[in-house]
């Protein structure tokens, strides 16, 4: 019996020791500068008064929590992008990546433990914390002239939110590029096409040829479906107007709303869907649409020789592509070209928000930080991440791939940001990935498909 | 006599092939996922582990250039074969059945590749999974002014101390509390005693989720959030109602007489408790023991909401793991390797402990 009782008495000092090992925060070694003399960058214009002050150590030694659904490698470009911040100021940016970001973030904000900032790839679920009054206005401290300085109005019309501007955009990726291997696609003597027809010209010329031109697939867990959303949105910029991409995708009031049901939508969902179930289009055939991860999809085209040629997806696909192929020699990409010539060139994005949640001066200081884009740079130079930043130069850029990216969208007739991210939760985490994989597995026809994507748009 | 020998070692035979055959096959997903995190991250995304073990495949002997001057419709002769494009596409097999002629490629950057069948084995193993998972992964880091730093990734150490620090105390203290509370619903006399073992049974019902943010605000308001204690006593309120209702089975169904006997030589209900009660219940104390902790070890949920959120220094290593896949899940080999790092321990309690797990369980159903 004693026996047991000290046996119990160790495990409990064990646990104690173990505590005291892990639980006890790290002493911040902060080496900021002394108070009064200006550590930043001279060429830093516009600050506001609470970053001015933390460049001058006046927040040395403050906190400041941050939470994002980025993780592993990205969570290490960021803390590495922020590091020179942090050493000039002295204030600790503690950045905590989750996967579940979303569902964390709920948990946290409703249960009264809100990070000082948070990372949004949705802006959709953002406007949720807007409307519950959650979100401090940045426009209240940042200087306005150098925001117009520093970003393009769209990008400021897009952190407006419920009357507040939300939140700043820190990064994006870009959607509209088609991935091809380049030096069997030199071999085999094809071109890259300038319109939607020399595209579907060269699909019918590789199917000629024998093989698939498109790697699709849209399998993606929870989220199947997304990237056909994507798809769907490139092609309503191409054959619609702008306005109408808005109303659809963002309407201002419920009059306003551009419904799935609409002869738009089901144009554009038409298009695609003649894209992708034209026979021999699509490697491994139209059923492989639905089962192929899109992480997988692009695989058979590093294949020697190639499966399938062309694929499109955002930026952030390099990732997926095989260990050790190079950008611009290995693969390279081009733009999705136009379908309709009246609409121009359109580039399609996607990218992060950073809102504020709790209201103190170096929390304030931070937020302006990121308004800059320096608070970007290694990561530019890394790869992986596109800057909204007027001030992010392009030959910051460490790969040519991204710098050709990031040129073209400077360079777009019009930006337009990923729909289903802006739509309500409900459709465009929802429904609308659900109704574009019941379509394309071939469950529902089209127009049964779209009507039941626009059923859970919500009614208020 | 000589026939019921002879049946009874077959029926043996049979009971204990039909055993074996059971454990092989729940053993093969754990087996899959061993072979799986020694195997290259461009294996495991292009075949199945099953691979390792021999196997007849094609291999490739030769290669041959593609003819010129070929269209899609007509019939080509290669190497004394006819057949059209498509059909070499899919594969053409000479009449001895040996030799495969395959068309890799289209028409215009393709070649025909000579296979024959072959046995085979893929045995390409490597250890990088395990160092990617202990050692932490090396990112290549671009700074502002070109030079490339090399940053090494968290590693397994930190969130594996921290599991242990969550899963011990959140096994022992619910134990301890209940089988306390399980003594007093067997033994001792009380107002309200069953209503208030209904409303313990009750609990059970209730699903964790929805107490997650109502006990966060609580933590919010007592500044407990993002701290182990928080996680703890999560833990145990939700472990708690289980325990007492196993513990209770198995209490209240010890021999009434040496509890009495106790009492007439002058024993306290502590004294009991403590020299009776717990002795006697270890099977039971181990079985639930196995139960939280391996609950406890696997949770994600809990620990994301309580300790997650705000500080990477105490993560957990369900979290860990998750994290290792990648932002978009382009690394998910390495959760082979972290997976199998993981169910280590549990597997050690769970062999460790596990006569006291069968013996509890079903002491704990039988009353005598």
């Amino acid at each position: 019996m004693l026996k047991k009782k000290s046996l119990l008495l160790i495990v409990l000092a064990i646990v104690a020791l173990a505590l005291v090992a892990c639980g006890t925060p790290d002493d911040g070694e902060d080496d900021g500068g002394e108070t009064g003399e200006f550590m930043c960058p001279e060429t830093w214009t516009g600050l506001s008064a609470e970053l001015d002050a933390a460049c001058r150590g006046e927040y040395d030694g403050t906190v400041v929590v941050m939470n994002g659904p980025f993780t592993d490698e990205d969570e290490v470009k960021f803390n590495e992008s922020i590091a020179d911040f942090e050493e000039w100021t002295g204030i600790d940016i503690q950045y905590t990546g989750s996967k579940t970001f979303e569902t964390t973030i709920t948990a946290s904000v409703d249960g009264g433990a809100a990070p000082d900032i948070a990372d949004f790839p949705q802006p959709g679920l953002l406007l949720g914390f807007v409307k519950d009054g959650k979100v401090i206005d940045v426009s209240t401290f940042l200087d306005e002239s150098w925001l117009e300085q520093n970003y393009k109005q769209a990008w400021l019309d897009m952190a407006m939110m419920d009357g507040i501007m939300a939140g700043i955009w820190a990064r994006y990726n870009a959607k509209s590029q088609v991935w091809y291997p380049v030096p069997e696609f030199e071999e085999a003597g094809y071109t890259v096409p300038e319109t939607w027809d020399e595209m579907l010209a060269l699909s019918d010329q590789i199917v000629a040829d024998g093989d698939a031109p498109w790697c699709v697939g849209i399998e993606s867990g929870d989220a199947t479906g997304w990237p056909a959303t994507d798809w769907m949105e490139e092609v309503m910029l191409r054959t619609t107007s702008l306005e109408n991409y808005d109303r659809w995708s963002f309407p201002a009031s419920p009059e306003e709303r551009l419904p799935f049901t609409s002869p738009e939508v089901l144009n554009a969902a038409q298009t695609l869907s003649d894209l992708w179930l034209t026979e021999g289009y699509v490697y491994g055939g139209t059923q492989a649409i639905v089962t192929t991860f899109f992480g997988d999809a692009p695989v058979p085209m590093f294949d020697n020789p190639p499966k399938c040629w062309l694929h499109k997806q955002g930026n952030f696909i390099t990732s997926f592509f095989p260990e050790g192929s190079v950008a611009g020699q290995d693969y390279d990409f081009f733009y999705l070209p136009p379908i309709d010539d009246a609409y121009g060139k359109p580039y399609l994005i996607a990218g992060d928000i950073y809102a504020m949640f709790n209201d103190r001066p170096e929390v304030r200081a931070v937020m302006d930080f990121f308004t800059r884009g320096d608070s970007l740079r290694t990561w530019l130079a890394s790869g992986g991440a596109l800057s909204p930043h007027n001030d992010a130069a392009l030959d910051w850029y460490g790969d040519d791939v991204e710098r050709g990216i990031a040129e073209l969208v400077a360079n777009a007739d019009s930006v337009r940001f990923d729909g289903s991210d802006l739509m309500p939760g409900a459709v465009g985490a929802g429904s609308f990935w659900k109704g574009m994989t019941d379509y394309f597995s071939g469950v529902v026809d089209l127009e049964t498909a779209l009507a039941e994507i626009d059923a859970a748009w919500p009614s208020e | 006599m000589e026939s019921l020998k002879v049946r009874r070692l077959l029926s043996s035979i049979a009971v204990n092939g039909a055993l074996f055959l059971i454990c092989f096959i729940w053993t093969i997903p754990t087996l899959a996922l061993l072979i799986s995190s020694f195997r290259p991250r461009d294996d495991i995304k292009s075949s199945g582990w099953w691979t390792v073990l021999p196997h007849r495949g094609w291999q490739t002997t030769e290669e041959l250039p593609i003819p010129e001057d070929m269209t899609r419709d007509e019939p080509i002769t290669i190497e004394g074969i006819t057949a059209t494009y498509d059909e070499f596409r899919e594969g053409v097999v000479s009449e001895d059945r040996q030799t495969q002629f395959l068309w890799v490629g289209n028409l215009r950057s393709g070649r025909i590749e000579v296979r024959e069948r072959k046995w085979g084995v893929n045995w390409d193993f490597t250890f990088e999974n395990y160092g990617q998972v202990l050692a932490g992964k090396t990112y290549e880091i671009t700074n502002a002014d070109g030079s490339v730093s090399i940053v090494q990734g968290d590693n397994f150490t930190g969130a594996f101390l921290n599991t242990f620090t969550v899963a011990i105390p959140a096994t022992v203290i619910p134990i301890l509390i209940a089988a306390f509370a399980a003594y007093g619903f067997a033994w001792m006399r009380f107002p309200l005693r069953k209503v208030m073992f209904i409303g313990v049974v009750a609990l059970l019902v209730v699903p964790l989720q929805i107490a997650l943010i109502p006990i966060m605000r609580d933590y919010v308001s007592l500044d407990l959030n993002g701290t182990f204690l928080a996680v703890w006593l999560a833990h145990t309120g939700f472990g708690l109602p289980l325990a007492t209702y196993l513990l209770y089975n198995y209490i209240s169904g010890l021999p009434r007489d040496i509890l009495e006997s106790a009492f007439i030589d002058g024993a306290s209900h502590f004294t009991i408790f403590l020299r009776l009660i717990l002795p006697l219940s270890v099977p039971a104390l181990a079985s639930f023991a196995i139960f939280q902790f391996l609950w406890v070890w696997n949770d994600y949920l809990v620990a994301l909401i309580f300790l997650g959120v705000t500080n990477s220094d105490i993560q957990v290593m369900t979290m860990r793991i998750q994290e290792m896949t990648g932002s978009r899940g382009q690394d998910f080999h390495a959760l082979t390797a972290g997976a199998f790092v993981s169910i280590l321990v549990p597997m050690i309690v769970f062999f460790s402990l596990q006569r006291f797990f069968v013996r509890g369980l079903l002491a704990g159903s039988v009353k005598g």
